[in-house]
């Protein structure tokens, strides 16, 4: 039944395709009338903010829709086949055969009980028919590993998801896809679970791919940034609808609608002219100086334990009002140097000094009181609040366990929340009632409700889409000044170390091997590591073109500075 | 690290394991002698007052007789000595070693324990995982329905009501007993006629288990369903049959694997109720007599025989876990 392809016929046309939501959503249908295609060898993103219906479009294609979410309208053509009208035997055929396709959280798209080579087996003899030489098949394996740029693919096929890192587990999902050479790839947010530098990476070896055979690409992503990098057409999408199609370079440098604008600022972008200037001031308010942790991680039964070392001799300076950048990536130690000025984590060695006093001597209520100054905002806004406790108590327990009166401490929770753009009501409300950005808000209320001095913020817009992060780096940026908050602010994403930091630190492998003005770092970085990670900012050639900077809105009120306190 | 260095370092491990291993019985016997030590009476009394006499002095002589006249605590380091040279002591009453006792009585719990027990994992958890992969449907109702009224019943009762069933008014099978006795028999009719005795023993002991595994395995497949590595294994065009069979049961038995071997320990406690109920001539009846007799050595070598089954089994699930998962080598999950 197949017919021969033509070579510009499109390998996915989606065509007025409506998709239902159940009864009782947020609104009746998930996507509304969206029509597009995509061409061999063509990179067409689909772009929209969490909620758009982008993910539901690339679910339909491959008739993977959860249960109750109906396609109505529409249809969706993949390589001249309508996977709706297909028997069961001939969309097995389809999936993992002409279309494959890879998800956001490669960790838990693999099955962590199966050494990753024979999920890629599995994929080749579900296809292959008649069924291949086992010899055959093993060597197909390598040569895809290899294919996607793993490192010694012997080893690597007998070992477990668990054992790789982020970039390796998705690299074997993509090679995985690649078995059967599909015409089309659907990639659902393929790099948004990882860290810059291997975003980068993976979307450049997804692009490469794409070239070496000629396949079709459907990428997800609600990135700007990234469009800039590979996209060729770009289709954005908000509440379902599709506001605005073209060629990439169209659409970024002449977008249509006023969503698209939106989304294409929010992009935070390191440019040179808005960045920061530094006042350094003589008494730093926060001080931490050779910082030492090794973690034992515990094996086997019969194993001596691993050692991971987490911080080897950080040291660093913190002044009032000053926001430093905390930069690296996964698994280089930042998050547990937030942890260790919190005194969350215990360091092995070194001295952190707060105000002058000796923050790594107090124990019990001493602890306590010291812990009021310092403040910290977590990365998962669902998972740091607890679901069965009101929004209004969350933020007030901490007063009252400082002698605050309920009254009292009620009536400033809803001043906060009002304060970081919520209303009053949602203090009555739980946690569950509110959207990623909103908790993520309610986050920084209930760590300014303690009034520190110094704000920890760990990876504290990393979970949220890129237009939601611009508006809680605003946020940030105000109550910083308001409040003349120091901020140590944790993150593998550059461009925002650029938006909102004074001062910059490059962590690799529990070691500061960068330091200073952000000016600096951006410029001038002295190390190739740093360089590194400046290239791998999605879309930053093209956001860095003369003619484009001019465009770009920046964040409110960063320009002033903490002069203007 | 160098080879050499980590054999040695995983030697050193084996050997802190083991004196763990050591530690812990050591605690168990304690307890266990101060346990049975708590109870009301003691062997003496309960032989004097069977005698009819309770004469002061044959109660004296008795005590002397067993060192139950020494101090709480030397009977403990005594005890313990003999915990160490794994030396279980003789039975006041049956007079004849506690070791030959146990060993005698071991066969015939064991029969029935690990048959239930693989009876109730097996086919446990296959209905479970047909009733997680159907769930919602009628079949998933009936099993979910038949799980509860047997997790909700108690074992002795079933035990009785099946007797009254089978044996009392239909006839079908023996009432008690571990064989039919003054017969001769082949070995082949032997074994079938244990088997018959088996029966019912067996089906009562393993209902409430088949029912726990039934619902875990339920909840766990249902869970597992729900995975991002299954809408993946759709993803890759798989079939049905392939998906459930290479991707959801190991996933979903890692939970039930869990609670069974720490059941398995418990199921030699169920063994003592159905072994009065059925006469059943286990260690469970041997447990059973010897509580009633204050029988101190008999209770004492049955309780570390048992502690010592519980920590193997744990072992063994330890390594069954890591057979099914990876992670757990590393303590990476």
């Amino acid at each position: 039944m197949s017919e021969a392809l033509q070579p510009s016929a499109p390998v996915l046309a989606v065509d007025g395709l409506s998709i239902a939501l159940p009864k009782g959503g947020d609104r009746p249908f998930a996507v509304e009338n969206v029509s597009f295609e995509i061409k061999p060898n063509e990179v067409v993103c689909l772009v929209g903010e969490s909620g758009s219906g982008k993910s539901m479009i690339a679910h339909a294609v491959l008739q993977l829709l959860p249960r109750g979410v109906d396609v109505v309208s529409g249809t969706v053509t993949v390589a001249g086949q309508d996977p709706s009208k297909l028997d069961g035997r001939g969309l097995r055929k389809l999936r993992g055969g002409n279309a494959a396709m890879i998800f956001q959280e490669p960790l838990s798209s693999l099955n962590p009980l199966k050494r990753v080579g024979k999920q890629v087996e599995e994929m080749i003899l579900a296809h292959q028919r008649p069924a291949p030489a086992m010899a055959a098949v093993r060597e197909r394996v390598q040569t895809l590993l290899t294919q996607v740029g793993l490192p010694n693919p012997e080893l690597l096929e007998k070992s477990y998801p668990f054992e790789l890192s982020g970039g390796q587990r998705q690299r074997v999902m993509i090679a995985m896809a690649m078995a059967n050479r599909p015409a089309l790839l659907i990639a659902d947010e393929p790099t948004t679970a990882l860290d810059v530098t291997t975003q980068r990476q993976i979307l450049r070896l997804i692009d490469d791919l794409r070239r070496e055979r000629g396949m079709g690409v459907l990428l997800i992503t609600h990135d700007f940034g990234v469009v800039a990098d590979v996209a060729d057409r770009v289709v954005v999408l908000r509440h379902g609808k599709v506001v605005e199609q073209g060629t990439a370079s169209d659409v970024l440098r002449n977008p249509q609608a006023a969503y698209t604008r939106e989304l294409i600022d929010a992009v935070p972008k390191a440019r040179l002219a808005d960045i920061r200037a530094t006042i350094v001031r003589p008494e730093p308010l926060l001080e931490v100086v050779g910082l030492q942790k090794t973690f034992r991680v515990k094996r086997g039964w019969l194993q001596p334990p691993r050692e991971v070392l987490a911080a080897d001799g950080i040291s660093l300076t913190l002044h009032e009002g000053e926001t430093l950048a905390v930069v690296g990536e996964s698994g280089s130690g930042k998050s547990t140097l937030g942890r260790m000025i919190m005194r969350l984590t215990e360091p092995d060695a070194g001295a952190i000094r707060f105000g002058g006093a000796d923050l790594r001597q107090p124990r019990g209520e001493a602890l306590r009181q010291a812990r009021r100054q310092l403040q910290i905002v977590f990365q998962d806004p669902f998972a740091s609040l607890d679901p069965r406790q009101k929004v209004g108590d969350a933020i007030a327990r901490g007063p009252m366990a400082y002698g605050t009166s309920r009254a009292e401490a009620m009536a400033q929770a809803r001043k906060l929340l009002v304060r970081v753009g919520l209303s009053e009501t949602a203090a009555g409300r739980y946690p569950h009632e509110f959207s990623g950005g909103q908790r993520q808000r309610i986050c920084i209320a209930r760590a300014l409700a303690l009034k520190p001095r110094v704000l920890i913020a760990d990876e504290a817009v990393s979970a949220l889409d890129v237009s939601v992060q611009a508006q809680v780096l605003a946020l940030l940026a105000e109550l910083r000044r308001e409040m003349r908050l120091a901020m140590i602010f944790i993150t593998h994403d550059l461009r925002i170390a650029a938006e909102i930091a004074d001062r910059v630190i490059v962590l690799q492998r529990g070691q500061i091997v960068e330091e200073g003005t952000t000016a600096e770092v951006f410029t001038a970085p002295r190390q190739a590591y740093t360089r590194d990670l400046l290239d791998a900012i999605p879309g930053r050639d093209f956001f860095d073109q003369p003619g484009f900077a001019a465009d770009a809105r920046h964040i409110a009120g960063i320009e002033s500075g903490i002069d203007a306190v | 690290m160098t080879p050499l260095g980590s054999a040695a370092a995983i030697g050193l491990q084996a050997i802190s394991r083991i004196a763990q291993l050591v530690a812990v019985i050591l605690v168990i016997a304690t307890f266990n002698f101060v346990l049975v030590r708590a109870a009301p009476g003691d062997p003496a009394q309960v032989m004097a007052g069977q005698s009819g006499a309770s004469d002061p002095k044959l109660l004296d002589d008795l005590r002397k007789e067993y060192g139950l006249d020494k101090p709480y605590f030397v009977q403990l380091v005594s005890h313990l000595g003999r915990v160490v040279r794994l030396d279980l002591g003789y039975s006041y009453r049956q007079r004849r070693p506690v070791v030959d006792l146990i060993l005698e009585r071991l066969p015939a719990t064991l029969l029935l324990t690990v048959t239930a027990f693989c009876l109730a994992l097996v086919i446990g958890t296959a209905l479970g995982a047909l009733a997680g992969l159907a769930a919602g449907s009628v079949l998933d109702t009936v099993f979910t329905v038949l799980s509860l009224v047997l997790y909700a019943t108690p074992v002795f009762w079933l035990g009785l009501m099946l007797v009254l069933v089978f044996s009392v008014t239909l006839g079908w099978l023996p009432p008690f007993g571990y064989e039919t006795i003054n017969v001769q028999l082949s070995p082949i009719e032997h074994a079938l006629d244990i088997m018959k005795h088996m029966i019912m023993p067996v089906t009562s002991l393993a209902a409430i288990y088949l029912a726990i595994y039934a619902r875990l395995m339920r909840s766990s497949i249902i869970e597992v369903a729900q995975q991002d590595f299954i809408k993946t294994a759709r993803a890759k065009g798989l079939s049905g049959t392939r998906i459930v069979v290479g991707h959801m049961l190991r996933n979903a038995l890692v939970p039930v694997v869990t609670v069974a071997g720490m059941q398995a320990g418990a199921l030699v406690g169920g063994a003592v109720v159905i072994e009065t109920v059925f006469a059943w001539p286990g260690l469970g009846r041997l447990t059973f007599e010897a509580l009633l007799q204050r029988d101190y050595p008999v209770l004492l070598g049955i309780f570390l025989i048992l502690s010592i089954v519980v920590i193997a089994l744990n072992l063994l699930t330890d390594l069954v876990y890591r057979l099914i998962d990876p992670r757990m080598t590393t303590g990476a999950a």
